[in-house]
């Protein structure tokens, strides 16, 4: 693979995934604990801590603190756990169970009809104000969550697979398959599955990516993950209230979110590229 | 440009269009390293040059540098394309798109993607004379139905008020024809104008061409693999192998007294017109035999059924002995695929009885039908999409017979000796399909459908995406393996030659009937039905005996 935004997405992605996985490494501070002395501490700013044997070490805020003097720089790092986790499983989720049902809906015709209008009855829904109205079914936590975005996001590959399945099945490799006697089953794993692989895994990344945003986005209208495991999005609702004055509580989960969902596009696009045949053959 | 250029330029000595020693690169890793190397020939005012190859021979690269449309990969290392003394290759982009149109035109294989869809036929024409000339737009509407008359369509106002999809395929291509000659260039470059057409329509514009060739002074370089063609419109043809001209001269004594080795092969691959003599026992027992068999697609949805229905084959009643191939020809749409699906299933017969050594087929369920399955076995005419490009040849060899309960082992075994059977070596069960050419390919798919041992195979289309050269060697195959396996063969063409090499028997389907079947023999000498007639006499170069019979 030998594209250049393919590698830099990698690379970056790689990057904040083992930022995630190393939190502790990175920080000084408990994500969690308050400080009511350190509170609304520009980035860059000293505190003094006694140890357990009575000297004092001083520690850098690299990204200041928050408004109940936690430490933004490790809410930032810790943050990228929960992102990554939405945006993970999310993608794999959606693009198993949307799999199932696209490969039925473009195979079995009878069956396509009702799964499609079910489908467009999801899509007409705001995925946004479905996840809301998920959340709001069941108490706020990681699970409710991925559950929330996974429902609006699964017509999506639904109709991906199904437009595939459909171009596949006049192939005449398939027609020769069931000329052969091949059983529908194994038909479909051997010769049809396949082919819509290379698509999915293109559509995972976007799904991936607006997976993170809706978790954000969810977080910052307070339906989301509770501020005690910080997401960056939760980390930008609370900075709200005080952006004018303090915007570093916004800035930096900010950019973080923007890099990974950046990232993740990249690769996408890369991915797109490099794995679509009519491109490669291309003079 | 602010005027018109007058017809009939006053001819000069000098050709039309000069090709003299040209090189064009291939990107690096390609097949070889040109894609034209060495090529020099001549088109004279008036003068219809065939530039004839197998494909990948280079034929459309030459049109596209003489157009000035290389693909940005491509870059010419040497030579020159002069265009009445120019040369197109050092003009700039700015010069090059005065003279296109105008100077010179291009036709291109599929007219229904070379036309734009959403503008009518006339809006089509009218903006080559609106870019070009300075013409008042009743002058231009003028020139516009004039030219459209001259092509040959009837009721120039309702064509020229007609988009694409309104037409036929060879409506179209009169329309892109005319688009070509509006403003009368010099140089046509017609590429594979007639390949996407039917017989009979491909008859009718090649006259066309020849004709509008002589009313209007135009050279004309016809691009094209058929040697048929070659036979019917030529005036000079330039051989092309590998982007190397092997041999340009007067068609005649090209196509009696052929010079070049290589020239020698592809017009003995030319199939003969005249059908080989050989008997099948009478007493051969009848494998298949079809009934009133009809298939129709109801147009519309659930709500309003009754409205449209197509009748893609009507009535259709045939039969085939064993050791026997009957062809089944006609022109696309006629219905003759819709039988070969019918037969092997692929499709729902809506009547109609597929009697198969006596069982009926057509109403069988999927678990009733599916031991009966492997008795019939279809080939198709892609090669490139008849294999999963995902799957070795190997995996695609030993699918039949593993579903039908075969050892992996026993299998493989016949899968080797099946690579034998139809000239492959046996390592290339390892390898995948897009590792094949074309003709490879087509063997691999042949002996997939050979694996099952069926009673009845259907080879539909088989050859018709392969080189004149390849296509002779894979139906001498089909041929020797029918008669080694005592097979009954269905063999759908449109190509009367190629049915003339295999078949015994024949019928003519026209619009899902069979107007008319017998010995081919008796078909092809004494044809009875005004549409078989008009079919052996559209075949081109049909005056010219090709091949050794």
């Amino acid at each position: 693979m030998h594209s250049g935004t393919v590698v830099a997405g990698i690379v970056v992605l790689a990057l904040i995934v083992a930022m995630g996985l190393a939190a502790p490494l990175f920080t000084d501070f408990d994500p969690t604990s308050i400080n009511p002395v350190m509170r609304n501490k520009t980035p860059g700013a000293i505190e003094t801590l006694r140890t357990d044997d009575g000297k004092t070490v001083e520690v850098r805020h690299w990204m200041g603190t928050d408004s109940l003097g936690r430490d933004v720089a490790s809410r930032v790092v810790y943050g990228a756990r929960a992102s990554l986790l939405v945006g993970l499983s999310v993608a794999l989720i959606s693009v198993c169970i949307g799999l199932v049902i696209g490969l039925t809906a473009g195979y079995v015709r009878s069956l396509d009809g009702v799964i499609m209008r079910f489908m467009d009855g999801l899509m007409a829904i705001p995925a946004i104000l479905l996840a809301i109205a998920v959340v709001s079914l069941s108490s706020a936590g990681l699970l409710a969550v991925i559950v929330a975005i996974v429902i609006p996001e699964v017509p999506r590959v639904v109709r991906l697979v199904r437009a595939v399945v459909l171009s596949v099945r006049e192939e005449p490799y398939v027609e020769a398959a069931i000329s052969l006697g091949t059983p529908t089953l194994p038909l479909i794993v051997r010769h049809i599955l396949p082919n819509t692989l290379p698509p999915l895994i293109v559509q995972a990344t976007y799904v991936c990516a607006s997976a993170i945003l809706i978790e954000a986005i969810l977080s910052f209208l307070g339906v989301g993950i509770p501020s005690q495991v910080p997401t960056w999005g939760n980390i930008m609702a609370e900075g709200r209230t005080l952006f004018r004055v303090y915007p570093h509580t916004i800035l930096y989960p900010g950019i973080f979110l923007a890099l990974t969902v950046l990232a993740v596009n990249m690769l996408g696009d890369g991915l797109r590229d490099s794995l679509d045949p009519r491109l490669q053959r291309r003079l | 440009m602010s005027s018109v250029p007058a017809a009939g330029v006053p001819a000069t000595s000098a050709p039309v269009l000069e090709i003299r020693d040209l090189r064009i690169a291939l990107p690096r890793g390609g097949e070889r390293a040109l894609a034209v190397d060495g090529a020099s020939l001549t088109v004279n005012a008036g003068e219809m040059v065939c530039l004839v190859g197998e494909s990948g021979s280079g034929k459309s690269v030459i049109a596209q540098a003489t157009m000035g449309l290389l693909p940005a990969a491509l870059s010419p290392r040497a030579g020159s394309i002069l265009l009445d003394g120019e040369d197109v290759l050092r003009a700039s982009e700015e010069r090059l798109r005065e003279l296109r149109c105008t100077r010179m035109s291009m036709v291109f294989q599929e007219p229904m993607t070379a036309l734009n869809p959403v503008l009518t036929c006339g809006e089509q024409i009218d903006e080559v004379l609106a870019t070009h000339t300075s013409l008042g737009a009743a002058e231009r509407r003028g020139r516009t139905l004039a030219i459209v008359a001259d092509v040959g369509l009837p009721e120039a106002p309702r064509m020229i008020a007609s988009y694409p999809h309104q037409l036929s395929g060879g409506q179209r291509q009169r329309v892109m024809i005319a688009m070509a000659l509006v403003l009368n260039p010099r140089l046509l470059i017609a590429d594979e104008p007639t390949t996407a057409l039917d017989v009979t329509t491909q008859a009718q514009i090649l006259a066309l061409l020849r004709e509008l060739r002589r009313a209007h002074g135009t050279g004309v370089l016809f691009i094209t693999h058929d040697f048929g063609v070659v036979a019917e419109i030529a005036d000079r043809v330039a051989v092309l192998r590998q982007g190397e001209v092997v041999e340009f001269g007067e068609v005649r004594a090209l196509l009696t007294h052929p010079q070049h080795e290589y020239t020698r092969r592809l017009i003995a691959a030319v199939p003969s017109l005249k059908p080989r003599e050989r008997s099948v026992a009478a007493d051969a027992p009848v494998v298949l035999a079809t009934r009133g068999l009809s298939k129709s697609y109801a147009r519309g949805r659930w709500w309003r059924r009754g409205g449209d229905v197509v009748v893609a084959a009507r009535d259709v009643t045939l039969s085939i002995r064993r050791g026997e191939t009957l062809g089944i020809v006609g022109e696309s749409g006629s219905g003759k695929s819709t039988v070969a699906r019918c037969i092997a299933r692929l499709v729902e017969p809506s009547t109609g009885v597929i009697a198969l050594d006596g069982v009926d087929i057509a109403t069988l369920g999927a678990g009733t039908l599916r031991p009966m399955r492997r008795r019939v076995q279809i080939v198709f005419q892609d090669p490139y999409r008849s294999l999963n490009p995902r799957r070795t040849v190997g995996q695609a060899l030993i699918e039949g017979p593993m579903n039908y309960g075969q050892t992996r082992e026993a299998a493989l075994e016949r899968a080797r000796a099946l690579m034998d059977l139809v000239k492959m070596d046996a390592a290339a069960l390892d390898r995948f399909p897009h590792q094949f050419s074309g003709g490879q390919r087509q063997r691999i798919c042949i002996a997939r459908a050979l694996a099952i041992e069926p009673d009845l195979l259907i080879a539909d289309e088989p050859v018709s995406a392969l080189d004149v050269s390849v296509q002779a060697q894979v139906l001498a195959l089909l041929d020797q393996i029918r008669e080694r396996l005592n097979l009954a063969m269905l063999f759908i063409t449109h190509d009367l030659r190629v049915a003339a090499q295999v078949c015994d028997r024949v019928a003519v389907m026209q619009r899902g009937r069979i107007v008319e079947s017998g010995p081919i023999a008796d078909v092809y000498a004494n044809p009875q039905h005004a549409y078989t007639r008009a079919l052996i006499a559209a075949a081109p170069g049909r005056s010219w005996q090709f091949g050794k019979g």
